[in-house]
């Protein structure tokens, strides 16, 4: 109990000190003292980001600790997901998102902004990457039955894609079970509006509207 | 926000060659020499007359040889602290440091609440003593505006009471008139510092005199100075060329007329009371030439305090100069480009007491919107003259080699163990324009009037204590009475 109680601490701590080598070291004993990996990221990584979140909020930590905390709980994760798989567990999470830069794009620091913000607002969040064909993001939302498609364009000449997989989200039958939202410097509110989007026009706000859109479709 | 030190590693540009440099020094001992100065001050006549000048008592004029101007160039110090309240915001003068200043003396302020522009009062002093008390790279406080709902004659008395309530920064006086002026700031500064021995050790009080141009050491100013000067206490002594009016239209002409001043009543102040601090002080105005309007920070203006700062650099004396100031009447963008363009090359040129902060309309309005944007232009302005650091730490080489070409150096440690060297604004929004509109579509005066309530709502200074506040009544009563009026 003491050891459990002693890993927890150290997953916890680790975000907190925004250290990646000391999460995925703790991240391995939890799986070697069969800690539930449940249990490790909701008592563990999650309290952590929580505490970084909130100082976040108060304006005492920088939206640069909030991404390390964010990066530093998903490489410990990485190293628990198999055995999440092995007990066919499953994360409460807020929602599922597949995210990434259309084809043609290969800007993806803004994409990684809201990737990390989503992560540390407590989404599970599957970044497929950049310059990614739509039927990609199809593939991956229908794998990990997504909540959401989040889809960045940086050039005005490749905001077409995010139509074309705006078209396919619909094809796939998936429009009605999912949020689709766009952003990046090439996209306009009156874009996201003529291609059935929602849309924000940066990372703190992707996370609110995809938090209240989330809250309606309920 | 983030207050950079004030440090400039950036080496100061010049405006003056070596040549221009020795040119202007030379022609300034000439016109003391050979045309000389006119003097009213019937003390510091003796005191030139004294130390060898030849005086003409009736015509009251001094014509200063070169050797005394020159000697007394020698004893002025060459660096010193403007001491506070609290010695933790003592400010240095010392060629490599940066301190933030205010101008004055206004008569008008822009109401915080109605937009309105009235006459200032008490009340004005001691709440924009107060913002500064708060900013924390503000060092300096200089009444913006004095009181006109207080006795005019003892103005200076109500300006330092306001502000030693609302700040424990050094106060720098603004215009003091009349040497009883003088005589009663100093008691009050005396009770205040616990002694005068306590005040002449650590100066908690500078004091402005402004002379008059072209060439003239006027009565009361002078012998204000020299009272001040009796105490050891930092003078700053203050020229301002107007270019085509009362110095001549081209730049050179009136950097010449304002040093020659400049180095004239400093040959009065060293030869009465060697080893006075004093601050080579410039704040010329351009004569807009289709009208004879004048302005503070049209080019013509700038460059002759930009000169006057080289100038001062070049004698070692402190300097104080130009700065965010401009001839704007509102909150506007004459206000902002103005003010960036003229601090900005005064801080470049080696300023030493920057900022100028928080009036309009050639120093005579305050705008307390206006106190706050200057700020943060001013701490903008000291992270551009930090220049470039390079080192193996700030290359980031292990870094960037971590990264690689495709990743990122948002969550690096590297990028969290300098996040708190970035720049941080108090008032800049850079958020796109959807999120700027969900939050009101703020303009940055509208920030700042908000920030600027905040602060008076929240900020509490340390309190002086109750017989220290009596002793103070007691002294400005004396004043209201023993000063002529």
């Amino acid at each position: 109990m003491q050891e459990k109680q002693a890993v927890l601490s150290e997953l916890e701590n680790a975000v907190k000190d925004f250290d990646r080598e000391a999460a995925v070291e703790a991240a391995r004993k939890a799986l070697k003292i069969g800690m539930d990996p449940i249990e490790a990221i909701e008592k563990g990584l999650t309290k952590g980001l929580r505490e970084v979140g909130s100082l976040f909020g108060k304006g005492e930590l920088f939206i640069t600790h909030l991404i390390a905390a964010a990066e530093t709980m998903s490489s410990a994760i990485k190293v628990i997901e198999p055995e999440i798989l092995a007990r066919k567990a499953k994360r409460k999470v807020l929602g599922r998102v597949v995210i990434g830069t259309v084809a043609g794009d290969i800007h993806d620091i803004g994409k990684n902004l809201v990737s990390c913000l989503l992560t540390a607002a407590g989404f599970e969040v599957h970044d497929v990457g950049k310059d990614i064909p739509t039927e990609k993001f199809i593939e991956k939302a229908k794998e990990v039955e997504a909540n959401v498609i989040g889809a960045s364009a940086l050039m005005t000449v490749t905001t077409p894609a995010q139509k074309e997989l705006a078209d396919a989200i619909t094809k796939s039958g998936l429009k009605a079970k999912l949020v689709y939202i766009v952003g990046g410097a090439a996209v306009t509110p009156q874009w996201a509006e003529e291609i059935g989007a929602a849309y924000a026009p940066d990372a703190n706000s992707a996370v609110k509207v995809i938090k209240s859109l989330m809250e309606i479709r309920k | 926000m983030t207050v950079m030190v004030g440090l400039r590693n950036l080496k100061p540009i010049e405006v003056l060659n070596k040549d221009a440099l020795s040119n202007i020094h030379l022609n300034s001992l000439e016109l003391l020499e050979k045309m000389g100065v006119k003097v009213y001050s019937k003390e510091a006549l003796t005191i030139l007359e004294e130390s060898g000048a030849d005086v003409d008592r009736k015509k009251q004029m001094a014509k200063i040889p070169p050797y005394l101007v020159e000697e007394a160039l020698r004893k002025a110090p060459k660096s010193f602290k403007l001491c506070a309240r609290n010695p933790k915001n003592d400010v240095k003068l010392d060629g490599k440091h940066i301190c933030c200043g205010l101008d004055g003396t206004g008569l008008s302020t822009i109401d915080l609440e109605t937009g309105e522009r009235r006459p200032s009062t008490k009340d004005d002093v001691a709440k924009s003593a107060l913002i500064i008390d708060a900013l924390k790279g503000a060092d300096l406080y200089f009444p913006s505006v004095t009181p006109l709902d207080f006795p005019k004659h003892a103005h200076v008395l109500h300006e330092y009471d306001a502000t030693v309530n609302n700040t424990e920064k050094h106060f720098m006086s603004g215009g003091t008139y009349l040497p009883e002026e003088a005589i009663y700031l100093i008691k009050m500064a005396v009770a205040v510092a616990g002694g005068l021995k306590e005040l002449r050790e650590r100066p908690i009080l500078s004091a402005v005199a402004c002379m008059m141009s072209p060439l003239i050491l006027p009565l009361a100013e002078t012998d204000a100075m020299l009272e001040f000067s009796k105490q050891g206490i930092p003078v700053v002594a203050m020229t301002m060329p107007l270019t085509g009016a009362t110095g001549p239209i081209t730049l050179a002409g009136s950097v010449l007329i304002g040093n020659a001043q400049i180095l004239g009543i400093n040959t009065v102040i060293q030869m009465k009371y060697p080893g006075t601090p004093l601050i080579y002080s410039s704040f010329p105005l351009s004569m807009e030439v289709r009208t004879g309007a004048f302005a503070v920070s049209f080019p013509e203006a700038t460059m002759v305090a930009v000169g006057h700062i080289q100038m001062a650099r070049n004698y070692g004396l402190p300097n104080f100069g130009g700065g965010n100031i401009s001839s704007a009447k509102i909150p506007d963008e004459q206000a902002a480009y103005e003010k960036a363009l003229c601090g900005l090359m005064c801080m470049l040129a080696g300023g030493d007491i920057c900022g100028t902060i928080g009036l309009l309309e050639n120093y005579t309005v305050l705008s307390y919107e206006q106190l706050l944007i200057d700020y943060e232009m001013y701490d903008m302005m000291l992270r551009l003259v930090q220049g470039i650091d390079v080192n193996e730490d700030t290359l980031a080489l292990d870094t960037i080699y971590k990264v690689g070409p495709e990743g990122h150096f948002l969550a690096e440690k590297h990028t969290l163990d300098h996040t708190k060297d970035v720049w941080i604004p108090m008032l800049a929004d850079p958020s796109p324009y959807g999120t700027w509109k969900d939050k009101g579509a703020k303009s940055v005066v509208d920030v700042a009037k908000e920030k600027a309530k905040e602060i008076i709502a929240t900020h509490k200074p340390a309190p002086l204590d109750r017989d220290m506040k009596k002793r103070l009544a007691e002294i400005i009563k004396e004043g209201e009475k023993g000063i002529p009026h």
